[in-house]
């Protein structure tokens, strides 16, 4: 059997792909009231391939989950996962979000 | 056309199924747009990818004359199973594949997509990227144009080929919400290997290529992996039940990494290097739990209809949506010839659907997606399988055993009389 190599981390993955980021437009938000108040599943964290959901941590958080939208792969994964309705899903404006190359 | 309309037909996606809508259209001389959200056709789009090559070639005749159609003829399929530190492969090899049309090709979407968008742009199609379209334009309940920000066009009709993401879909009454039992995430990773390199790994030559489906060591997660060869690099991937998935508390990208770290998978990718990562989801419910394939002044094609097919040997997506973009196109031609483009006359589309291959076997398949709902396909019987293989083939300095009773013992101490006796009918029915 081959030695297994250090896998690469998902930050290091997301790298190779090509993102166009919108700075003045998340295209996608979620209510971190709902999220406080009705989620004890956090599915999105889950589902998400990106790793763009993530626990919080500490005091001063506005949730229990926060989302960066930055290296989003436009899956859908988070908008078909939450039962919660917390996740509103819309596409990036015109020129923005993921380019593959490769896929 | 009349000063009423900005188009006869408008597109939403210019994945395999919106342009082969608007080929079909504009071949035959209708004035057709085509609104991509992407940069260019295939920017925004994963798959495998395979396709088979008849539903290609009716679409675009002698398509593999052309440099950018496809990547390699696939004449050989590799069914794999895997558990803990073993693997099993039934390896087909079918030279009977090797002339054109081809029965299966490989293809990279930014590259495919961009080709066919081309054909479909060499007949008259207006093809529009980093174009969004947000929303319809209503006249009561009809459908009758698209809005992409504050600009607006006015259609005859609209068909819906926005992909999994069926957000529009939806929005027109044709849709439920998602449901993640019926969902899946594909994660794919793209590796740059060269020709020599992918022809000793995999053991074919020239334009030959494999596709290769695993199943087995998923954490128990419903789903499976995948390797298709390309001309220089190597595609591949894992596709995860999102409701299992998510039930297990399992991160998606890190039961990637678990399924990476198996032996069988290690020695593919051995010393090659990853330049892409990307990642969509799948509509998986079957049959059972596609869209409405029509309604005022709108049809849906390709996977925003839901038509993806998973019956374990058949795996049909591209070719569904080659398949329906096509009917759908010929469809909106007979409408359009009838000045009512009301759900009345897009009625026809479910019709001419009911016809062919795609809808046929989404129904003759329907039972699969259920079946594949159940565990112990991806952890009972990899296990059971490579385990009973262990046991016939290793010496233990003692005499062998006969076969057959071995078998039989091994089968049901792992697999247990009626589990076994009611998955191997489900499956059975299944096919």
């Amino acid at each position: 059997m081959s030695k297994v190599k250090k896998p690469m981390t998902i930050d290091e993955k997301l790298d190779l792909t090509k993102f166009t980021t919108d700075q003045n437009y998340a295209h996608i938000t979620i209510n971190p009231e709902i999220c406080k108040t009705k989620c004890s599943t956090f599915d999105c964290v889950y589902g998400c391939p990106a790793n763009c959901y993530k626990f919080t941590e500490g005091e001063d958080v506005e949730g229990p989950v926060s989302f960066d939208y930055v290296a989003c792969l436009e899956c859908s994964s988070c908008r078909i996962v939450c039962p919660h309705g917390s996740v509103d899903w819309h596409h990036p404006k015109s020129g923005f979000g993921v380019e593959y190359k490769y896929s | 056309m009349t000063n009423d309309y900005d188009f006869d037909v408008a597109v939403i996606g210019g994945g395999p199924a919106g342009i082969a809508a608007a080929l079909t259209l504009a071949r035959a001389g209708v004035e057709v747009v085509v609104l991509e959200r992407g940069q260019y056709p295939g920017a925004k789009n994963v798959s495998g990818a395979a396709l088979y090559g008849p539903v290609l070639h009716k679409l675009i005749p002698n398509y593999w004359e052309e440099k950018d159609s496809f990547e390699r003829n696939l004449i050989s399929k590799k069914i794999t199973l895997l558990s803990d530190i073993r693997s099993m492969t039934i390896d087909v090899n079918l030279k009977d594949f090797n002339e054109p049309p081809y029965n299966g090709i490989s293809v990279i979407r930014p590259k495919f997509d961009r080709w066919l968008a081309s054909k479909a742009e060499e007949e008259g199609a207006m093809i529009l990227p980093d174009s969004v379209v947000d929303d319809f334009v209503w006249k009561e309940k009809q459908i009758c144009g698209v809005k992409s920000g504050d600009e607006e066009l006015k259609t005859k009709l609209v068909i819906i080929a926005e992909g999994s993401n069926n957000i529009l879909t939806e929005k027109a009454g044709l849709a439920k919400k998602p449901n993640p039992q019926h969902h899946a995430i594909g994660m794919k990773e793209t590796y740059e290997l060269s020709q020599k390199q992918i022809e000793e790994r995999f053991q074919v030559f020239g334009n030959e290529g494999i596709s290769n489906e695993i199943l087995g060591y998923t954490k128990g997660v419903p789903g499976g992996g995948f390797f298709y060869t390309n001309k220089n690099t190597l595609s591949f991937g894992l596709i995860l039940n999102l409701k299992d998935l998510t039930q297990q508390q399992l991160k998606s990208f890190e039961v990637l990494e678990y399924f990476k770290s198996h032996p069988y998978i290690q020695n593919l990718l051995k010393d090659a290097k990853m330049i892409e990562y990307s990642a969509h989801t799948i509509p998986e419910g079957g049959f059972k739990h596609m869209s409405k394939l029509y309604g005022n002044g709108v049809m849906v094609v390709g996977d925003a209809a839901g038509l993806v097919l998973n019956a374990g040997l058949y795996i049909e997506g591209i070719n569904f949506a080659l398949e329906s973009g096509r009917i759908a196109g010929e469809t909106a031609l007979k409408i359009l010839e009838t000045g009512d483009y009301s759900r009345k006359k897009t009625k026809l589309y479910l019709k001419n659907m009911k016809e062919s291959f795609t809808y046929q076997d989404m129904k003759k398949f329907k039972r699969a997606a259920k079946f594949l709902e159940n565990k112990r396909v991806f952890t009972v019987y990899p296990d059971m399988l490579t385990g009973l293989m262990e046991r016939i083939l290793r010496n233990t300095g003692r005499p062998r055993k006969r076969i057959l009773p071995t078998t039989i013992k091994y089968i049901l101490r792992k697999a247990g009389i009626f589990g076994l006796i009611k998955d191997a009918i489900g499956g059975l029915r299944s096919i």
